[in-house]
């Protein structure tokens, strides 16, 4: 039973794609179904418009979630009323979004749903907060295209990341990508004193600001602008970068290789943890690339399992 | 007039509707959609129910802190209600909203009728604020369900399932319907209670006091919270204030710059705004008295973004003004400084013939703050102004009743005070005696 028994150790997974169609759905399936629900109680939920039954964006077929019985789930008004097993409800959320308010259930039975959670993070970290009188112990997150503040540790405490042929075509170009949001994402917690000096990728900078400086802390997004600021400004006594969490990097790989091979450094404030990657060779537009070599290939660069759970339907 | 639509008025009543801690955000609507009440003996009963609810604030806090920790669960379902009532068919969303909300109700001892609804929603006798259509809603839906559990391919069996859920919405909403109107007021009836509590509470925050209704508007001791709360930032105190006004008698309030005339009459015109929406009152004592409009002449920054002259903008709202007042209701006005912004022969001009213009209203109560000296039959205010012997550091912002009407000369030794250019303000003082002589 690959990773699942990692997932139990959490509060809160958040499973994360690094594209549409990187096979995040049947990730989520995979888990769900080898949950022990006996003596577990589960919540899921996904950011934003998920589980549609076609690809928004692709047009291709894609899996609705199953929920089992005694599970919890939420989603929008609408969804709850287009598709779900017999459901006990639980809640009617307060805030309106786009597709009516947010209902939270427990499912009676086993059954499909079209999964549209909260539409922002801090609107999910509200949810998640109003489960607390519903004894769950576990809740999933189903976090929707490239939204990584999902995965932020300031929603869940764990994720699990889905890639596949949809983010590249190419083996050692997707290991390459994969591999640098997996560096990212274990980026080192700063430990030292608190840095003197704070600025913000948005605000107007110089060179000179960070000239001579060993610490800085950045508020919000670090972006290229700023790292390579960071990166003229260093000299031999090396320089680093404090942000908020993994999910607060916005910069390209080659600068941030760059700035590394300089000395320079990026450490995090919190940290999540990644639990498992998981992949999809296949492509919407057709392409399959080598399941095993891929699997192999990142597996190697990151030093954590890999998994298709398309192909390989791990046993429990 | 609502609520909302004078919760940005310049007076500052927004401080205290944002520091109003309501549970829900129904509650918040609801008072937002609140209408002014303009009769006295409304007002009062409004009062005597929040003075209920401020006594049980004093003598027992923790029953409070849990009714308002229960109203948290509050939700606005007016629609469903709505629907309920036009005879619609509800769905599982719906029943879930009415039971959670007579569930509510039942815990806040409030609502008629809501043991019927509950028992309606919860067949099996749970007491759970969870909603499904059970089983036990009919043998038949039981059979169907095990059946589509064997066979879930069935299609037939599934149309059958469909039906019998939707025959069941349908009787359930028929046997609610009788009590949609008695929901209805429930629910209104729980955000008042979240707004009596909420106001309750901010009465001994802010140290507000109710007031009582009379034939002219007496206030002794009133502060502004907003500009209390700032000065208290800097490590300074409110002055309180006393003031009196009354309809048919006109008042002009003059006084030295920097003398507090504007936050005086921004006071006023939120203390009148709070008693006609039924808030405690930030006053040692008050009688007041009602008015059907309530209008606040001052310049804004709203002024410059709309690209009228702040004197084009200030004439069309007092000639707006003037329209209101010859209707011949019951009006408030408060003018802060008029024509202050033009040359002072015809400033002087224009505000002599305006309180000419509003002689012999006897529905009208007008408050202006002025610099220009100007006779009329009225009553004049001035603050008391500098402190003598404090080397004019200490301002005295009392109002007190004066005869003369002739505006204090205090302009000159407050910009001195103010370290303001010695030359510049010596030669004023010189011009100035020159001009006298």
């Amino acid at each position: 039973m690959p990773f699942v028994g990692e997932i139990l150790k959490h509060r809160s997974v958040s499973i994360v794609g690094l594209a549409k169609n990187a096979g995040k759905t049947e990730c989520l399936n995979y888990i769900i179904k080898r949950l022990p629900l006996d003596y577990f109680s589960v919540a899921v939920t996904s950011i934003g418009i998920d589980g549609e039954t076609t690809d928004q964006v692709t047009g291709t077929a894609k899996p609705e979630i199953t929920v089992r019985e005694g599970m919890f789930f939420a989603t929008s008004e609408k969804h709850f009323r287009q598709k779900r097993p017999l459901s006990e409800l639980y809640d009617v959320g307060d805030e309106d979004t786009a597709l009516g308010r947010i209902v939270t259930a427990k499912a009676l039975q086993e059954g499909k749903v079209l999964l549209s959670g909260p539409s922002s993070a801090v609107a999910l970290k509200r949810w998640m907060r109003s489960l607390k009188d519903f004894g769950i112990d576990l809740i999933l997150v189903d976090g929707a295209l490239s939204r990584l503040s999902t995965a932020s540790p300031a929603v869940s405490e764990a994720m699990v990341l889905s890639t596949g042929a949809a983010y590249s075509a190419n083996i050692r170009e997707l290991v390459g990508k994969t591999a640098f949001v997996v560096e990212l994402i274990r980026l080192p917690l700063y430990v030292g004193a608190e840095p003197s000096v704070r600025v913000s990728s948005f605000s107007s900078l110089d060179a000179a600001t960070l000239k001579g400086r060993r610490v800085v802390e950045v508020e919000g997004a670090l972006t290229d602008r700023l790292l390579q600021l960071a990166k003229n400004a260093l000299d031999e006594d090396g320089l680093e970068l404090v942000v908020g969490d993994f999910t607060k990097v916005f910069c390209s790989q080659e600068l941030y290789r760059a700035f590394v091979r300089r000395g320079g450094r990026i450490s995090v404030r919190m940290k999540s943890e990644l639990l498992a990657v998981c992949v999809n060779p296949k492509a919407p537009n057709g392409i399959v690339l080598d399941s095993d070599l891929l699997c192999r290939e990142l597996s190697e660069k990151i030093g954590l399992p890999v998994y298709d759970i398309v192909k390989n339907d791990y046993e429990i | 007039m609502k609520f909302r639509e004078i919760v940005d008025s310049p007076c500052g009543i927004r401080y205290l509707f944002d520091g109003l801690e309501l549970q829900s955000g129904y509650a918040r609507k609801v008072l937002l959609d609140r209408e002014m009440m303009t009769d006295a003996a409304q007002i009062d009963a409004a009062y005597a129910r929040l003075r209920k609810y401020f006594d049980l604030v004093l003598a027992d806090r923790r029953r409070v802190e849990d009714m308002r920790f229960r109203l948290q669960g509050l939700r606005d379902i007016s629609g469903t209600l709505a629907s309920l009532a036009d005879g619609a068919t509800l769905d599982e969303i719906e029943f879930f909203e009415i039971k959670h909300m007579a569930m509510l109700a039942e815990s806040l001892d409030m609502g008629e009728d809501m043991d019927a609804v509950i028992a309606i929603l919860d067949p099996d006798g749970l007491k759970i604020g969870t909603f499904y259509l059970y089983d036990s809603y009919s043998v038949e839906l039981r059979r169907l369900r095990d059946a589509v559990e064997q066979d879930p391919d069935d299609s037939q069996l599934q149309e059958d399932l469909a039906n019998e859920e939707d025959r069941l919405k349908k009787a359930i909403s028929d046997k609610l319907r009788p009590y949609a109107a008695s929901l209805r007021k429930t629910l209104r009836d729980m955000a008042e209670l979240d707004i009596s509590l909420a106001m309750a509470v901010q009465m001994q925050v802010e140290g507000l006091t109710i007031p009582s209704s009379g034939a002219e508007t007496v206030i002794t001791g009133m502060f502004h919270p907003g500009v209390r709360a700032a000065l208290k930032a800097k490590g300074r105190d409110f002055q309180r204030v006393d003031f009196s006004f009354r309809r048919g008698v006109p008042a002009t309030v003059i006084g030295a710059n920097m003398g507090g005339k504007t936050v005086a009459l921004k006071t006023l015109c939120m203390i009148q705004y709070l008693w006609q929406f039924g808030f405690g009152l930030p006053v040692d004592s008050a009688v007041m008295t009602p008015f059907d409009d309530i209008r606040f002449c001052i310049g804004d920054e709203q002024d410059e973004k709309t690209g009228l002259s702040s004197f084009a903008a200030e004439m069309q709202r007092i000639d707006q003004a003037i329209a209101v007042v010859e209707t011949g209701i019951r009006v408030l006005l408060l003018v802060d400084e008029p024509a202050r912004t033009t040359n002072p022969v015809e400033g002087t001009a224009l505000v002599a013939a305006l309180l000419e213009r509003f002689s012999g209203k006897p529905e009208l109560a007008l408050v202006m703050t002025t610099h220009y000296t100007v006779e009329h039959a009225g009553v004049c205010w001035r603050v008391r102004g500098l402190v003598p012997g404090t080397k004019g550091r200490t301002m005295d912002y009392r109002l007190v009743q004066t005869t003369s009407h002739e505006v204090p000369h205090e302009a000159l030794n407050i910009a001195r005070e103010l370290g303001i250019d010695a030359r510049w303000i010596d030669l004023a003082d010189t011009i100035m005696k020159q001009q006298y002589e």
